[in-house]
Parts: structure tokens; sequence; C-alpha cells
């Protein structure tokens, strides 16, 4: 019992520090490519903590309130069902009793929860960007998933220890056991991450068609709390599905740092698409390459067995 | 006497739960020589008259509300008995009439609402009959083979026969489930039934199709498996029927996100949730048939929520349209509840029931290999998230559009009291996702002669694809919930209250009355620009009735030219028929 709550509570610190820090040098290396100074690495924890000292918040009724509060729960218990370490009976929250398929769904309880929120404000603007974020993720999802299930086929269960487990060494690392699968999920993982070239649902420039609109002061520094949480959640976990997991903090850093490279390289370098333009892209690129994918390792090994 | 008759039906409304209870051992008696009548509960039929026995009172709760309509009630205590009969049938007869007494029934109940026009009823009743005498003609045909009307599995039926059957009634039940292109009488019908009645339609009627399609491969024990072979791990012929499953539920969900009247959303999402079992009856496995058990008890219970939700809105403020409603969670706070539970069910998301079922479903499709199914799959259950949020946000919250949604006030008790039962058993499925297998899936499988998924304990989903624990998961929820609040409200500073609903960031403007700022008409109409999603939205199916139709007048036409209005021609016809029939008799030899 005492072991679960100091371990809980580890990852959530875990999960945060990682959060700010990453973001933080996100900004400074954004900067640097646009020849700018940049603000510091501390920055994004500075702003977290301003919002979280606001003097005054403003609300619009109880739904509005409990929202940020549910997609903070939200965050929370994602970032518990996910392992953080394998062979370790540290960072693990509560991870033994979910799975891959319940963490996916988990992810996208709480951007529902806050979606009351956003509707409960009264804003259509802000219903405008929850219409666009779920058209995004009914476009990333499906790719986003069947590369999923093309590991969950390479090792017959939806459980991430045991995936994890599989992994031992280089050579049996997913993605160069199954290369494919890792093409399939990275794109609209970057989307998942709301991440540029994708992120038309929150970015700076869309704020005021975007779900955040009517969010400021305490509220707001929850959702970035939240944001910078699920970002972790989501790297730590293709790091457990393809890099072969971490067995200490600083593996794990450094792999989902170098996770986080990759994909801050390919957000950098391509503008915004309309919400449209993504879904569109997604079923095209992406799903097709998941569907070729299918065809060549599932439909041919079985017709030529 | 009033009371009196409406205690009356109301305790025949629980007669699917006396039935459960009471029935041991089973009837038989002879019809006429050589034929007997079979009246038995099988595990199968006894999990749908348990869903049967949860919707029936509940849905008979707001129909008694006064001024009741009487013969409604006469109508409904006669479905009732119909679907009884239907599902304890232990032969075609029984099952034929149950059928018929529950199609004719529905209909009559349907053409009670004011609503109900012509084209609608027209469509109801031709496309269930038509069920009905594809069900009868496959009776016909199954008698032909065993000379027995007995529910029972064929004894090696050779291919055309087995064909025939399954097409026969495969169609019947599939237009029950109404799969693409065969949906097109429930949108209408469903929306324009008595609110209440809609409840039932979706819940528990369309649920004796999928009864019938589970039904159905028992007739031949190994037929799906040995048909067309296998394609990767599943039955070749299941991949058909999956397939047909989820582009139903694909181009139903599209269709429900356009639609702007709740009701007709709730339809498509019907057709929609409806399609994913079939999917999951086509894979066949133990762990499918699992899955569209579960699917088909939370749909059950999550539609006869929506629904008496709907009907409670509708009632209180007389708008049926998204963009005429608006801002009701502070005049209908339970309604709310019910709709926002309701929804997370629909979505299948953790920890609600609903998210059991379709783990079900994903995981049995990964283990048949049918990956690209479930993509399919995966588009359709997210693209679903869209509709749910409409469902809750046009109601609920925005800004109010119409003078009835502005002074509305909370649903009566009748409606209410089903709301409250509903979400307390969705949390508890939820809660415990072991429970519905160990009380009410694994009979029913072990009685298919298939392996049971078996549950380590209540709280936990096993399969041997890994599985989760509800318990813990609500836990964990509920208490990083409580803390976060907790502690958010620890935090220094206030908050405040904006000082009118009008207080809103609105791209430097400040919006009146009068600024249109409810979005719950418009939501999803973007969706179109998405060229997949407009293709789709595009298509409908009413082109190919109406060229089936024109086939049938080219085909009559045709017919009609033979009669050419002089009687000898007709007698001479007949004579040279009779003349060439004899001769071709005598030839053989027969004469």
């Amino acid at each position: 019992m005492m072991h679960a709550v100091v371990d809980s509570l580890a990852m959530i610190g875990v999960s945060y520090v990682m959060g700010f820090l990453f973001y933080g040098f996100y900004r400074q290396l954004n900067a640097r490519i646009q020849r700018r100074w940049g603000p510091s690495i501390w920055q994004n924890f500075f702003d977290n903590m301003k919002f979280f000292f606001k003097s005054e918040t403003l609300s619009h009724g109880p739904m509005f309130f409990f929202g940020p509060m549910i997609i903070m729960a939200g965050a929370f218990t994602t970032v518990l069902f996910v392992p953080f370490l394998k062979d370790s009976t540290w960072l693990q929250g509560f991870s033994q009793y979910g799975n891959l398929i319940l963490i996916i769904y988990l992810l996208v309880v709480g951007p529902l929860g806050n979606a009351l929120a956003v509707g409960s404000s009264g804003n259509p603007f802000g219903v405008m960007g929850v219409t666009r974020g779920l058209t995004r993720l009914m476009g990333l999802e499906v790719p986003f998933f069947l590369g999923l299930a093309l590991v969950m086929l390479q090792h017959e269960t939806s459980s991430v220890h045991a995936i994890m487990a599989a992994q031992d060494g280089l050579a049996n690392w997913g993605i160069v056991t199954n290369p494919v699968a890792f093409v399939v999920i990275l794109l609209p993982f970057i989307a998942a991450q709301n991440a540029s070239p994708f992120d038309v649902v929150g970015a700076p420039v869309e704020v005021y068609a975007g779900p955040r609109v009517e969010f400021g002061g305490r509220l707001l520094g929850v959702l970035m709390t939240q944001n910078m949480m699920m970002s972790i959640a989501k790297l730590v976990l293709v790091v457990d599905l393809f890099l072969g997991g971490a067995s200490n903090v600083l593996v794990l850093i450094a792999k989902a740092f170098s996770l986080f490279l990759l994909t801050t390289a390919i957000s950098m370098v391509f503008p915004r698409l309309k919400t449209e333009q993504a879904v569109d892209f997604f079923w095209k690129v992406p799903l097709g390459i998941g569907v070729l994918a299918v065809i060549l390792t599932v439909w041919l090994p079985s017709w030529s067995a | 006497m009033s009371a009196m008759l409406r205690l009356l039906f109301f305790v025949v409304s629980l007669s699917p739960t006396l039935l459960l209870v009471t029935w041991d051992g089973s009837l038989s008696w002879a019809l006429i020589d050589g034929i007997r009548l079979h009246l038995t509960l099988t595990p199968l039929a006894g999990f749908f008259l348990t869903l049967l026995a949860l919707a029936a009172p509940l849905v008979a709760l707001p129909m008694l509300r006064r001024p009741c309509d009487w013969p409604s009630l006469v109508l409904y205590v006669l479905l009732l008995l119909g679907m009884q009969l239907l599902l304890l049938a232990g032969d075609f007869v029984s099952f034929f009439v149950g059928w018929e007494v529950m199609t004719w029934s529905s209909y009559l109940l349907l053409l009670r609402s004011s609503r109900a026009d012509m084209e609608t009823s027209q469509s109801f009743i031709l496309f269930n009959l038509a069920s009905a005498f594809l069900l009868l003609a496959g009776i016909l045909v199954f008698f032909s083979l065993t000379g027995d009307f007995a529910i029972r599995s064929l004894a090696e039926p050779s291919l055309p026969q087995a064909l025939t059957l399954l097409a026969l009634f495969g169609l019947a039940f599939l237009i029950k489930v109404g799969t693409l292109p065969l949906h097109i009488w429930i949108p209408s019908s469903y929306d324009q039934a008595p609110d209440a009645f809609s409840a039932f339609l979706s819940g528990s009627v369309s649920k004796m199709g999928v009864y019938g399609l589970i039904l159905l491969p028992t007739l031949f024990p190994d037929a799906l498996a040995s048909f067309a072979g296998r394609f990767l791990n599943g039955p070749a012929f299941g991949y058909l029927l999956a397939w047909v499953g989820v582009i139903t539920s694909v181009v139903a969900t599209f269709k429900a996100i356009s639609q702007e009247d709740m009701k007709r959303l709730l339809a498509y999402s019907s057709i929609a949730q409806v399609g994913y079992i079939t999917t999951a009856v086509g894979v066949g496995s133990s762990l499918a048939i699992a899955g569209a058990l579960y699917l088909a008890l939370v749909h059950t219970l999550v539609k006869v929520l929506l629904f008496i939700s709907v009907a409670g809105i509708v009632l209180q403020t007389g708008q049926r349209q998204f963009k005429d409603l608006g801002r009701l969670i502070e005049r209908m706070p339970i309604s709310f509840f019910g709709v926002l539970i309701g929804i997370i069910g629909l979505a299948g998301m953790p920890p609600l029931p609903g998210f059991a079922a379709k783990y079900l479903v994903f995981v049995s499709l990964v283990d048949a290999r049918w990956l690209l199914l479930l993509a399919a799959m995966i588009l359709a259950s997210t693209a679903a998230f869209i509709y749910c949020y409409k469902l809750i946000y046009a109601p609920f919250l925005g800004h109010a559009n119409s003078p009835g949604a502005k002074e509305a006030r909370e649903a009566p008790w009748p409606y209410l009291v089903p709301q409250v039962i509903l979400m307390g058993l969705l949390v508890l499925f939820g809660l415990f996702p072991g429970l519905a297998i160990d009380v009410l899936i694994d009979p029913v499988l072990v009685g298919l002669q298939m392996a049971p998924i078996g549950a380590e304990s209540w709280a936990k989903l096993t399969t041997v694809y890994g599985g989760y624990d509800g318990v813990v998961l609500m836990l964990v929820f509920g208490i990083a919930f409580v803390l976060v609040t907790g502690l958010f409200l620890l935090l220094r500073g206030r908050m405040r209250r904006a000082g009118s609903p009008y207080d809103l960031s609105f791209a430097g403007e400040v919006p009146t009355a009068d600024t249109p700022l409810h979005y719950g008409a418009g939501m999803g109409r973007e969706l179109r620009r998405i060229p997949l999603v407009g293709w789709i939205l595009r298509q409908g199916t009413r082109g190919f009735y109406l060229g089936l139709a024109g086939q049938m007048r080219a085909a009559a036409a045709l017919l009609g030219n033979l009669y050419v209005g002089r009687p000898q021609a007709w007698i001479l016809i007949a004579v040279v028929v009779l003349a060439a029939s004899l001769a071709a008799r005598a030839m053989m030899g027969g004469l």
C-alpha cells in the first residue's frame, strides 16, 4: 500500500519534471532554428507556476470547473497505467492492472471531460476547437491503432509488460523487429502529441478558435500541466513498445529524449495543416503504409504457409 | 379502475423477469400429427430474455404516465408476449408466430404516434414483412430438409442447401438488425415512434435480430468454418459478414454525426452499434461471441437510457432539433447525468462496460488477424466521439435557443427512475467487468459449446491477450479526481463566476443575446470537407431502392404484355401448357 502511494507520487513527479524540461528544451531549440535567443529551459516551469498562483480565475459554472479536474485526473490515471521501467518494482504504478488498449482509451478520457467544460463555457469558438480536436483524433487514431495492433499481433498480447519483456537486447527492440509498425505510428504519434504540423487545435495563433479560449488563471495552469504529463506518458509508451523499455530512469530519459528529438525535428520542418488536410493525410499515407504492412506481414505469410 | 389497470400493466411488463426466474424444464405438445411444438429456454435465449427483462419494465414506466394511451399499452403487452414466445421457441413454428406478433404489434405501436407518416410506416412494415417472409421461406426449406420444425443442427446439409438456408435466414435477421443497405426503415421509424417506445425498439426489438444471427450458426455446427475455408485465423464466410457489419458502422456513424434531430442521431447510432455486433458475430470465435453478447448488453442499457432521457427532454421542452435546445444542464441535471453516463457507455470509454465489450471485440479481431477490419472499426468507434459530444453539447451546454429550452423543468419521475436505475447498472458493470462475463456470458458460451472466457474475479476482465481491473481503474481515477480538486481548491486565489453568459472571449467583440452563440446545429458539418467523409455522406441507398422499384415495374410490364385482353388467348395458352405438360410426362413414361 505504502509502496503504491510512494510509487504513484514518484511517477507523477518524474513525468512532470520530464514534461517541463522537454518542453523548455523544445522552446530553446525552436528559437535557435528561427535565429532567436529563446527563453531559458526552465521557462515552462516558471510559466506553469505563474498560472497556478494567479489571484483570480474566471469560471462559467460547475461543469466548467470540473472539466479541467477531469482532464488532470485523466492525465494522472494515464501516467499511472503506463509502466515507466522494466524489471523493476518502481515506477510501475498500476500498470499490471491495465493493457495497451486501455491506455489508448485513457488518453482520450481527459480531453473528452474537458470538452464538457468547453461546451459549458458557452463560447462557440471553443466548441469549434473541440470538434476540430475530435476530427483530428478520428484521423490519427486509425493508423495509430493499426500500428499498435501490428505490435499486439507480433507479441500476441496487449500487455505492455509482456511486450517490453520480449525486447531484451537491441536486436529485439520493436523498432528493429517491426520497423513498419513504427513508421505507421510515427506521424499519428506526433499528432497525438499535439505537435506541428498537426497542431491546428491548440496552436498559439489558433487560440481564439481552440478549446482553451475561455480558460485562464489556475484552470489554464491545470491544462498546461496535464498536457506536459500526457506528452511524457505517450513518449514513454512508445519507448516501451518500440525502444525496448528502460531499466532505470536515466536510460528512460535518454530514450524518451531521443524519440522527442526525432518528433521535434519532423515538427519543425513542416507547416501547419488544416484539420481536414491532416485527416486526409492520415488516411492516405500512414494508413496506406499500414495496409501495405498488413498485407506483407500478415496476409502473405499466411498464404505462403 | 384506471389505477388497477396500470398496476396490471406494470406487472405484465415484469413477466420476462418472472419467466426467467420461474421457468424450468420444457413444454411440448403435438400440433398436428407428426409435428410437435416445443418450448424451452436455451442459455442463449436466456441471455436475450435477461436483456428483455431489464428493458421491459423500465420502458413501461414512462409509458404509464398520465394521460396514458390505452391501445399502446395493450399493444406493448402483446409485443412483450410475442417476444417471450420467440425466445422460448424450440421449434420454428412458435418462433415464426412470435416473430410475427412482434412485427405487427410494433408496427401498430409505431402508428400510435401522431408524428408517424405514411412513408415511414410503409417502409417499416414492408421491410419487416420482407424479413418475416424470408424467415418463413427459410423455415419451409428447413422443413423440407428435415421433415421437422424443431430448431436443431442439420445433419450434413449439402452446400446449396446450406447456402439457401443461410441466405434466407441471414437476410431475415439482417433486416431486423438493420445492416447496410437494409437499414433504411430504421432512422425514420425510430424517430417517429412514440418517444418511450423508441427506447424499446432500439434496445430490445433490434436484439431479436442479433439473437437470430447468433442462433443461425448453431443450425450448421461447422458451417461458418468449413464453407469457404478460412481466411487468416477466422472463417472466410464470417469475413464477409464482418465487413458488412463494419461498413454499416462506419457509414451509420458519419450519418449520425450529420443529423440535426436527437432521435434520428440515436437511431443511426443504433445502426452503427448493431453493426459492431454483426462484425463480432462474423469473427465467430469464443472471444468474439462474448464481445457480441457484451455489446448487446451494453447497447440495451445505453440505448434505453438515452432514448428515455431524450424522451424526457422532448416532453419538457417540446423541441427535438439540436438547434432549438441548449443550456439544459442547469434545468435538467439528472437527465444531464443520464445522457453523460449514456454517451460514455456508447463511446466505449473506460471505466464503463462499453469499453469491456469493445476490448473483447478488438482482441478477437487481433486474434483472428483481421487487422484491416480492426482499423475500420476503430474509425467508426472514434468518429462516434463526435456524435456523442454533439448529443451532450447541443441539448445541455452552450446557450438556450428556444423559449421551451429556457423554461424547461426536470423530467417527471417516471422518466427519471429508469434513468437512475440504468446509470447504476452501467456503473456496476463498469466496476465489475467480470460480473457480466461470469453470470451472463459464460453460460451462453458453454451452451454454444465454446470455450468460456472465465473471470478470475468479478473486478477483472481476463483474456489470453491480457485484461484489466475495473475496480482498480475506477479507484485510481476517483482518487486522482478528488486529490486534484482538493489541491486546486487549496491553492491561493479565488474563483469568480462570469458576470453574464455573454461574458466571453469572442474575438474582441462583445456578444449580445442576439448573437448566434449555440453551435448545436452546425457541429459536424465541416467534416464533409474530408474527401472520404464527404463522399460517404453524399451516397444514399435511396437510388438503389428506386432502381430496384424501376426494375420491378419493368418486370411487371413484361408480364403484363402476356395479358392481351382476349380471353380466347388465355384459354389457348392454358390448353397448350396442359397439353405440353401431359406430353412431357407421357414421354418420360409417367402416365
